[in-house]
């Protein structure tokens, strides 16, 4: 994730593109106006108290609440650890026993460092403290003290928000590469043409990102827009970044296909899936129906034919992946592979998801490819995001793969923010 | 040009339509762009629709246009093979050197490959993997190549075959892959350039001649007109190379060897398990038939017995 100052400024400066400046302290409430979608946000406000500006760098101050129940979390962690060491240090643990308490431990190793680094940066604290009541009578000592204190407890709020991170809850497939489909929706050709630059605005995007944008297959329509496309985007952390991109993204603009000057609106479905590997979805290949489509004909020797397509079947789920743009058959069949695995997957997440958020009130990133999440004005030069509520002034940019980040640190941040009250809720 | 041939020769002989052929033209201009062009989807889609303005960009071909045109005009007019225009065929993850007198190698020998990988993996015990294979009747190589570039570092493949200008194009596109220390390509018929030293075969494949000489004169055109015939004609009932074969791998192979042919369909297939079962004094053993990806029985293979 980007460092947390740099992705305040460039939301603060999007915004300063749309509104009367606001005050820093103001910042939160405005990146989601209540009125475009009122949210159950007041109950993250209360916990996450606000954001201050110090120079240039950001710090936020952690309410009480959110306080306790960290402490509360950190003396268990603390327990188990103990608990952990003293098997691992009798001499009479049964080997298993011994393995799984130190793998156990392994896990708790970092999180276990910057607890200890906290509590020594506490009792400093506390150390300092005294030393201030102690010495009230010379100056010169209290004020080294005070600059001292006010050092460590910088600190300690940096180690807190580190341990606060780590105890949220992270998505494993964050660090996963994605597949990108792209389909055209309502709209016919002019969806078909926005598709198209939906598509090369990630392909831009990605270039720009240091990641590699493999295109797997596209079926262009008559004016050589995209009807479906689907690529593969690889590199550090694709899919933990790309994933709020999954919805429908809403284009209004008079399209170049219409004489008459009017206004359409049309609509372009965007899906983003973790890529997984046959072990993750524990494909097997009696589950699969791999064929060619060709009419009949005696093949092998008999035929020259450049024609490669293959079409993969899942059996249990009736998934069928076909792939023809490539030039060898054993390609299109690992690329069909590829894409099948990848909606496997995503079939199984968004299933333990919905296990899951039968607890929870809905958040984003629900992969729900029906929401609208994005509007695209051309007239008015404008791109909202109906989510976090932030409209950027610069569609041209956006469209070149430059402005993404505005929306995509904005949902990160949102992102924290949820796992933050889910945190505190599921106490 | 493309456009005008609809289904005429889908109907004719099960030639390529429109739709085969538009890509077609796409591909030859991807090939011909220049270095440093980005042979991307879009701009040669562009450039190929004859009238679009959605790209203005400037190109740098290696050809020029007037012998694209000349290429593209064989493709349509003499039906001969896009493979043969662009020089090559892309098979499994390789891009293969070909020319006319080379049979251009087909998805369905793709298959062949696959079954030495399942085999390679669960006979690792056995050596194989770093075993002596052959390819009888090579053609460009590609089940060579292919099967050179999965062994393990002293595994070696023999490629033989009788037409000259096969080994000369194997030869290049064994080079190409830089495998010269892995493959050895020898001129000759089937087992004959092997040496004495070269008779304990851990895997013997082929894709050898197999349709009946009958049927030669009502191939598709790109087929008869172009491709060696000397690839394609099995004689009387198209199983006189697989015979041949069958009973050479009966004696070449170690024991333990695999082997794996391509035949004409399910009729060839069943005949020669058939005979490799009665007539071979079960020396080979294990024989399965696998179908192609269009579901015609077309590969035979199994082991020599241990």
């Amino acid at each position: 994730m980007a460092d947390r100052g740099s992705l305040l400024r460039r939301i603060l400066r999007s915004i300063n593109q749309q509104l009367p400046r606001p005050t820093v302290a103001e910042f939160r409430w405005r990146t989601r106006p209540s009125v475009i979608r009122p949210r159950p946000a007041s109950c993250i406000s209360s916990l996450f108290l606000h954001w201050r500006q110090y120079s240039t760098e950001l710090q936020h101050h952690m309410s009480p609440e959110l306080m306790k129940l960290m402490e509360q979390r950190l003396s268990a962690i603390e327990n188990r650890s103990d608990h952990l060491h003293q098997i691992v240090n009798q001499p009479e643990a049964s080997p298993e026993e011994y393995s799984r308490a130190n793998k156990e431990l392994r896990k708790l190793r970092d999180v276990a460092e910057l607890i200890t680094d906290l509590r020594a940066k506490q009792k400093e604290i506390n150390d300092l403290k005294s030393v201030i009541a102690d010495c009230q009578d010379d100056k010169d000592m209290k004020e080294m003290a005070s600059e001292e204190l006010d050092q460590a407890m910088a600190e300690e709020k940096r180690l807190q928000y580190l341990l606060l991170k780590h105890l949220l809850p992270k998505d494993d497939a964050d660090e996963r590469d994605c597949i990108l489909e792209v389909r055209a929706g309502t709209g016919g050709e002019e969806a078909s043409l926005f598709a198209m630059e939906i598509f090369k605005m990630y392909e831009k995007y990605s270039q720009r990102s240091g990641w590699k944008f493999e295109v797997i297959d596209v079926a262009q329509s008559d004016l050589k827009g995209y009807k479906e496309a689907s690529a593969s985007i690889s590199g550090v952390g694709v899919y933990g970044k790309l994933k709020f991109e999954s919805g429908i993204h809403r284009v209004q603009r008079v399209p170049v296909t219409e004489k008459s000057g009017r206004l359409h609106t049309s609509a372009v479905s965007v899906a983003i899936l973790p890529q997984a590997d046959q072990v993750d979805v524990q494909l097997r290949n009696e589950d699969l129906k791999i064929d060619t489509y060709r009419s009949g004909g005696s093949g092998g020797q008999h035929a020259n034919t450049t024609d490669s397509a293959v079409r993969i079947t899942h059996i249990p789920t009736g998934i069928t992946v076909t792939i023809q743009d490539e030039r060898s058959q054993h390609k299109n069949k690992s690329k069909a592979l590829k894409v099948l695995c990848a909606r496997l997957y995503e079939m199984e997440r968004s299933r333990l998801h919905s296990i899951r958020s039968q607890f929870r009130s809905e958040q984003i990133g629900s992969g729900d490819r029906s929401e609208r999440i994005r509007t695209y004005n051309f007239p008015q030069g404008r791109v909202t995001d109906h989510r976090v509520g932030i409209t950027s002034h610069s569609i041209d940019d956006m469209l070149e793969g430059e402005s993404l980040d505005t929306f995509i640190d904005a949902l990160l941040l949102q992102q924290e923010m949820d796992a933050i009250s889910s945190f505190v809720s599921s106490e | 040009m493309a456009t005008s041939v609809g289904s005429k020769f889908l109907d004719l002989d099960n030639g390529p339509d429109s739709t085969l052929l538009h890509r077609e033209l796409n591909w030859l201009i991807q090939d011909s762009l220049g270095e440093g062009e980005p042979a991307t989807l879009s701009c040669a889609a562009s450039a190929s629709s004859s009238g679009s303005t959605s790209s203005k960009k400037v190109v740098k071909l290696r050809t020029c246009l007037d012998d694209l045109y000349r290429l593209w005009k064989e493709r349509i007019e003499d039906r001969r093979p896009f493979q043969y225009l662009v020089g090559c065929e892309h098979w499994r993850d390789l891009v293969l050197s070909v020319e006319e007198g080379v049979l251009i190698p087909r998805p369905e020998t793709e298959l062949i490959v696959d079954f030495v990988e399942d085999v390679l993996a669960e006979n690792y015990g056995d050596g194989l993997k770093e075993g002596l294979w052959a390819d009888l009747g090579t053609g460009s190589g590609a089940l060579a190549i292919a099967i050179g570039r999965i062994l393990g570092c002293n595994g070696r493949v023999i490629a033989t075959d009788l037409s000259p200008v096969a080994v000369a194009v194997t030869e290049y596109n064994v080079k190409r892959y830089c495998l010269q220390d892995k493959v050895k390509v020898k001129q000759g018929s089937w087992f004959e350039p092997l040496e004495e030293s070269e008779v304990e075969l851990g895997g013997i494949v082929s894709n050898p001649p197999y349709i009946p000489s009958d049927n030669i004169a009502g191939l598709q055109a790109e087929v008869s007109k172009h491709e060696p015939i000397l690839a394609l004609d099995g004689g009387a009932n198209g199983m006189k190379d697989l015979l041949h074969l069958c009973n050479g791998a009966a004696s070449m192979l170690r024991p333990g060897g695999f082997f794996a042919f391509e035949t004409n369909g399910e009729q060839q297939s069943q005949f020669l398990a058939g005979y490799m079962e009665s007539e071979l004094g079960g020396r080979l053993v294990d024989i399965k038939i696998e179908s192609d990806l269009a579901g015609i029985p077309r590969f035979v293979k199994g082991f020599k017995a241990r």
